[in-house]
């Protein structure tokens, strides 16, 4: 089964471990999910639902958000959501037991890079359906995951975009209007010269006008 | 996998490989295109004459247009920039000139300007007619000399005809003007600037010189003199008798640069202490300080001074100083430099000052004379190689230092590291093909370092168009800006590089330690992955045939990998797994839980598939007890297998299913010909024609099986090493494409057997430790940035060419070294430097994602003198011979041994006629290339390229895959061996490293002359070890060192000195380990007298005799003095 396991931290994106596992059959292109996982975690904030389900595609990225640090999973649409979430339970306990002190000092990506021993022993457990049935207790005891919000990944993607892109539409139309703005002061003084210049004009005529013609 | 990757790697260099057509060939040499170094651009500069072909002379130097303002101007005020710069005043060299110059649209100065002065000029008539220009100096002359006269030159219109006269280049007189021109561009506004500050200053850095340069130097002062019959200074050293009394030249300036130079160590000035001197009948003994013949002398109106080589030599004539004496009464005009110089100069003779010479102009241009002088004179000095016979200097040669200004220098990459073939880079490519000398870099990326700066930061500081990472050698136009020193694009200094963490100090971002080291790491932030980093992941496939068995190998690897298995670069994460093969593939599952291992046979070969993909590669710290049980058990295992064919094709289809989730290092172990299922292989060698066979088959690949899988490897980050054990014929030529383009390593232990061949099982044992316990970097790319202008089109190594520039290293080990060869595509023109970053990206066993970086600055010089002066013998021989390799594969042998000579005669040739003026009898040399006949006399004489002695054609493949391989210090040692006497070791000069004194004994000539039946001698030939022992050796060293009585009591097969406890032996042997410290691989050692059965092969490397084959020394040299007379 063609799965992806994503620990990163939510102040900054950093990852911090993953695990990969391809499936020769399926041929999926992993790659792809791999840089929308990064993105994903990119976007993540503190403000952001601390579970959720993203549907792209075929394939699910379910997360959780705990203690500053996010645990993305990426498996198959058809994998049972609530054992998805029981799984990333698991890891953000044995993660936080591990690693948590140390999560807001690290500096480099995948730092904990060893916590994908454990990632994939687990996952192993989980995903193999002998042994998932001796979990079924566990699974019980899950509160209700219907509650969990579900997305599509392109929404959760583009949001930022679609903010981005007011933005850029707001400040294109403050500069345009301060343009005219401008413009409109420099045709008004332009035409108050030429009234000016209109008036000084007759004058002159005027003068000439008499001076040539009554003396 | 394109095929036109390949083509780039490896294809092309067949038509530019070598610069040389057959001599006697010129005109083939000169049509072709492809025919000369690298890529000829000839054609590019036709249109560039065709705009201004009149005023060739001042062209060189971004003359008229540019010259006026800028420099100074643009450079002085900016204070920050002269901090971060080396000399202050010198603002002709650093970012003053290509400041101004170059935002002025880079394209215009090409066409505005007039072309370059002889050199492009004469370029039509050359690629025209048939016969080559170099040969040709009167053709050559003709356009040039109205550039003589070039009052637009300078701006100082009193300097009319400053040029003419360019000692330095004693090419043909007419040609004056370019050569002249040859030092870094003179900008009159500049020069006029420097000297006063020049003479107020005490001394001015010497290094600075080298860059103001500004021919007016010499220039003043031999504007009175005659042109061209002034001496060049490379024949200087012959007129040593103080009677002749000539003019000196600027005698300071050589010196200046000496001590960081030392381009061979101390100059010969005798014969070494125990050599014999062989004085050739008709010259003094050692040509250094000596008079050459007379009738040179005769035949020169003005003999050159011996100044310039005073400083070279301690000990003088009294005459010398007498003749220099006269002349101090210009010294005042030259205050700061005598003081410069005066360390070095036993002698301060400042030039003789011709009446009426320019005044205040003149300090800049001694400055520049100095720059000239100080970097010529030893590596110009000619030598004659007919008549000087111990051109081998005591010790290993250094690599020669670029001639730049020493706190450049200081930081620039190390040799060891980075080096390139002319240590000067030619301006144009007209220029180097001219010079007959390849152009290209060899590297040695991974090498282990003792120290290396390591940078973690969330940004790494790049060019935003070229991605060239900061270096030392960028200029920072103020606070807030920096220019690339590759595009020449100014970038923005980022906030953070505003702090400096070594210092805790903000706002000095030239204070940074990535401006500050030209070789650093980097851990790369996440954007530098395309996935999380792999594992260290390990795979061993090991043939476990009837014949492999045989051997014996299987045990010396299990017991090595036990006991080094917990020395395995890796962390927590590591794998490992185990494949062996006979007629079946046999996989291991190691699962942890299970009590042990279980083996899993697969006998459908034709279809390979993983029984269970899961544990059969396992994590090394859980599974650890099963591993090891199965390393012990191994061996035994297949004790009594009667299985003799080999299926190594789908093994590695196999190990390839098995790695490719996660990449990782493959490691092949096998002992015969595969001759079953995909990839099966025939034997091609027929034995008997080995020695006879004009020319060699059979050294390209019999089937494309091994370089397609070697593709998919490295597609999916798997690097295969090989290693071969066999006695048989086992085509490395073809199975070695599995670890070339995978970028692996091979190994290869001829006729290795566990009882039969002690030496060759220490020597596996040994390398296997280094092996398994080398770093390691996975999933690597390199790429080499190189300034606009220069192009890389040729690489060699063991990789594969991702993209035209981009290596692609699915592993990369300490040992592995890289050659690229290049070519100038645009001009130089308005560059005093130019420099190559190679970026190495890499995770690391622990995985981390780093970046190594190292950049190197050289040089740009317009005069041949020049680039001959720079020229770096041995990583040209070293170039040489991977391009000789090229092109034994891809034409013949014969072809690359013919290619080989020619490189030697064109260059040799090229120097004659270009840069001497004096055309003294004999066969001429600069004294860098001194050893250069002598190192291609020696690859014609290896392994690779030797014909008419028996060789097996596994033996020839794999000496070629090692002159690729190799970084270029152990390659050299393959060609050249070093020869050591060493019964009369003594501490007398002994290096003393961590508490050991280690002799140092005298590198001898590879002559038999050199061998003397009353002594030992240890022949350091890389990969192998001769100890010879004469029939009368001293019975002390017998007893002492050998541990035996008498000579005859030698025992045959002797390949370990025992551990004696006297004084001698200890000295021995610490030499002997400190030599094979110094490499990654372990030499095994021969002790052999005269009936040895290794005789054979020591004598062979005897390169300065005379085989049945292959002419002596002295004979190649006859012959190529024979071609270049021609």
């Amino acid at each position: 089964m063609t799965s992806l396991t994503m620990i990163a931290r939510v102040a900054d994106g950093l990852p911090l471990a993953a695990s990969i596992q391809e499936d020769e059959q399926s041929g999926r292109d992993l790659q792809h999910y791999q840089s929308q996982a990064k993105q994903l975690c990119r976007k993540l904030n503190a403000q952001s639902p601390d579970r959720c389900t993203l549907e792209a595609g075929d394939m699910n990225f379910h997360y959780i958000i705990a203690q500053g640090v996010c645990y993305l999973f990426l498996c198959e649409a058809s994998f049972p959501k609530k054992m998805a979430f029981a799984y990333l339970e698991d890891i953000h306990s044995e993660f936080y037991d591990q690693y948590g002190r140390r999560v807001p000092t690290v500096t480099r990506p995948y730092s904990f890079i060893e916590f994908d021993t454990y990632i994939q022993k687990t996952k192993k457990s989980y995903v193999d359906s002998r042994a998932r049935r001796n979990l079924g207790s566990i699974n019980t005891e899950l509160q209700d995951v219907q509650r969990i919000m579900v997305a599509n990944i392109e929404e959760v993607l583009q949001r930022g975009e679609a903010l981005s892109a007011l933005d850029t539409k707001a400040s294109n139309l403050s500069s345009l209007s301060k343009k005219y703005r401008s413009d409109a002061k420099y045709l008004n003084t332009r035409s108050a010269y030429a009234k000016v210049a209109a008036v000084a004009v007759f004058f002159i005529t005027l003068i000439i006008y008499l001076r040539f013609w009554w003396l | 996998m394109s095929t036109a990757g390949f083509n780039s790697q490896n294809g092309t260099g067949q038509g530019q490989a070598y610069a040389n057509g057959p001599s006697q060939n010129p005109v083939a040499l000169q049509q072709l295109p492809g025919v000369s170094y690298g890529m000829t651009h000839q054609p590019n500069y036709s249109p560039m004459q065709a705009k201004a072909p009149a005023p060739p002379g001042p062209g060189l130097y971004p003359s008229g247009p540019y010259q006026p303002v800028p420099p100074v101007s643009s450079y002085q005020p900016v204070p920050p920039v002269s901090s971060y710069q080396p000399v202050p005043p010198v603002s002709s060299y650093q970012p003053g000139p290509p400041l101004t110059s170059y935002p002025a649209s880079p394209g215009q100065p090409l066409l505005t300007r007039p072309p370059m002065g002889g050199l492009p000029s004469h370029t039509p008539p050359q690629s025209a007619s048939p016969s080559p220009g170099p040969r040709l100096p009167p053709a050559q002359a003709t356009p040039p000399p109205p550039s003589v006269s070039s009052s637009s030159y300078y701006q100082n219109p009193q300097q009319p005809q400053p040029m003419a006269p360019s000692w330095q280049y004693n090419t043909a007189p007419p040609p004056m003007g370019p050569p002249a021109s040859m030092s870094t561009p003179p900008r009159g506004p500049v020069a006029n600037h420097v000297n006063p500050a020049v003479s107020s200053t005490a001394p001015p850095p010497p290094s600075s010189a080298v860059y103001t340069s500004a021919p007016p130097a010499h220039v003043s002062h031999s504007a009175t003199q005659p042109p061209g019959p002034r001496m060049p200074p490379t024949s200087a050293h012959g007129y040593t008798q103080p009677g002749t009394v000539p003019p000196p030249m600027n005698p300071m300036a050589p010196h200046t640069y000496q001590p960081s130079r030392a381009p061979y160590g101390p100059p010969p000035t005798g014969p070494p202490p125990t050599m014999k001197a062989t004085p050739p009948p008709t010259g003094p003994p050692m040509g250094n300080a000596t008079p050459p013949p007379p009738k040179a002398v005769a035949g020169l109106p003005q003999p050159g001074p011996p100044g310039r080589h005073l400083g070279h030599y301690p000990s003088l004539p009294p005459g010398y100083q007498n003749t220099s004496t006269p002349h101090n009464t210009t010294s005042p005009m030259h205050p700061a430099m005598q003081a410069a110089t005066q360390p070095y100069t036993q002698a301060p003779q400042p030039y003789q000052q011709p009446p009426g010479g320019p005044g205040p102009a003149q300090l800049s241009p001694s400055l520049a004379a100095m720059s000239l002088q100080s970097s010529t004179p030893e590596a110009l000095r000619v030598v004659n190689l007919l008549q000087e016979r111990n051109l081998l200097p005591p010790r290993p040669i250094p690599a020669p230092t670029p001639c730049l200004p020493q706190d450049l220098q200081k930081i620039n990459c190390n040799p060891e590291v980075f080096r390139s073939t002319l240590t000067s880079i030619p301006q144009t490519q007209s220029l180097l093909n001219k010079a007959k000398m390849p152009l290209g870099l060899l590297l040695h990326p991974f090498k282990d370092l003792s120290q290396l700066p390591v940078v973690t930061s969330s940004t790494i500081v790049r060019c935003r168009s070229c991605r060239t990472y900061i270096n030392p050698f960028v200029s920072f136009l103020d606070q807030r800006r920096w220019k690339c020193n590759l595009c020449y694009r100014v970038n923005d200094v980022p906030e953070e590089f505003m702090y400096n963490p070594v210092s805790r100090s903000y706002g000095e971002p030239h204070k940074r330690p990535e401006v500050q080291n030209a070789t650093i790491e980097f851990i790369a932030p996440s954007e530098y992955m395309l996935r999380p980093p792999q594992p260290a992941v390990y795979l061993f496939v090991l043939d476990v045939s009837h014949n492999a068995v045989e051997t014996g190998y299987l045990n010396v690897f299990c017991q090595s990998l036990l006991d080094n298995i917990n020395a395995l670069p890796g962390d927590s994460r590591t794998k490992v797994g185990f494949i062996t093969f006979d007629s079946t593939i046999h996989f291991y599952n190691l699962q942890e839980g299970l009590s042990q291992p279980q083996m899993l046979i697969v006998s459908d070969i034709e279809d390979i598939f993983l029984p269970t993909p899961d544990s059969l590669l396992v994590n090394l710290n859980e599974c650890k007890e099963l591993v090891q049980d199965l390393l012990k058990s191994l061996p035994t295992l297949f004790e009594k297998t009667m299985e003799t064919q080999s299926a190594l094709g789908s093994a590695l289809q196999a190990a390839f299913k098995l790695l490719s989730p996660t990449g990782g290092r493959m490691s092949v172990f096998q002992t015969q010909l595969p001759n079953l299922g995909v990839g099966a292989l025939q034997s091609r060698e027929d034995p008997n024609q080995r020695a006879s066979a004009k020319d060699i088959q059979h050294l390209s690949p019999a089937t494309d099986f091994y370089k397609k899988l070697a593709l998919d490897c490295s597609g999916q980050q798997v690097a295969v090493d090989l290693f071969l054990l066999s006695s048989q014929y086992c085509d490395l030529a073809s199975l070695g494409c599995i670890s070339r383009y995978s970028a692996g390593s091979v190994y290869y232990y001829p006729s290795y057997h566990h009882q039969h061949n002690p030496a060759q099982v220490e020597c596996f044992q040994k390398d296997l430790k280094r092996y398994i316990t080398r770093k390691i970097g996975f999933e690597a790319v390199m790429r080499i940035r190189c300034t606009k202008g220069l192009s890389i089109h040729t690489f060699h190594g063991n990789f594969f060419v991702r993209s035209t520039d981009l290596l692609s290293l699915p592993n990369v080990n300490p040992d592995a070294g890289f050659a690229v060869q290049m070519s100038i595509e645009e001009n130089l023109d308005d560059m005093q430097v130019v420099s190559f970053q190679a970026a190495l990206l890499y995770t690391s066993s622990k995985g981390e994602r780093r970046i190594r970086v190292h950049t190197l600055c050289l040089p740009v010089v317009n005069s041949l003198s020049d680039i001959f002066a720079g020229a770096d013998v041995q990583a040209i021989s070293g170039l040489l011979a991977c391009m000789a390799v090229d092109r034994s594969v891809t034409a013949s042998l014969s072809d690359a041994r013919d290619a080989m000579t020619n490189a030697a005669i064109d260059s040799l040739t090229s120097y004659r006629q270009s840069v001497l003026t004096i055309q003294q009898p004999g066969l001429l040399a600069p004294a860098c290339l001194r050893l250069f006949p002598l190192f291609i006399l020696a690859l014609l004489k290896q392994k690779s390229f030797r014909t008419g002695t028996s060789t097996r054609l596994d033996d020839r493949v794999f000496a070629m895959c090692q002159l690729k391989y190799q970084p270029l210090a152990y390659a050299m040692l393959m060609i050249h061996p070093s020869l050591y006497r060493i019964d009369d070791l003594t501490d007398e000069g002994a290096l003393n490293i961590s508490e050991r004194t280690i002799p140092q004994p005298i590198l001898l000539q590879l002559s038999v002359e050199k061998l003397s039946r009353e002594a030992a001698f240890l022949m350091d030939a890389g990969t192998v070890m001769y100890l010879w022992i004469g029939r009368n050796c001293n019975p002390n060293f017998l007893s002492q060192v050998l541990g035996v009585p008498s000579y005859a009591s030698v025992p045959d097969n002797l390949f370990m000195l025992p551990e004696l406890d006297t004084a001698e032996s200890q000295r021995t042997r610490a030499f002997i380990g400190w030599l094979r410290d110094q490499r990654p691989f372990f030499p095994s050692l021969r002790v052999i007298r005269d009936e040895s059965q290794w005789k054979a092969s020591f004598m062979q490397n005897m390169i300065e005799d005379r085989t049945e084959s292959a002419l002596s020394y002295y004979e190649f040299l006859l012959h190529l003095q024979q071609q270049i007379s021609k």
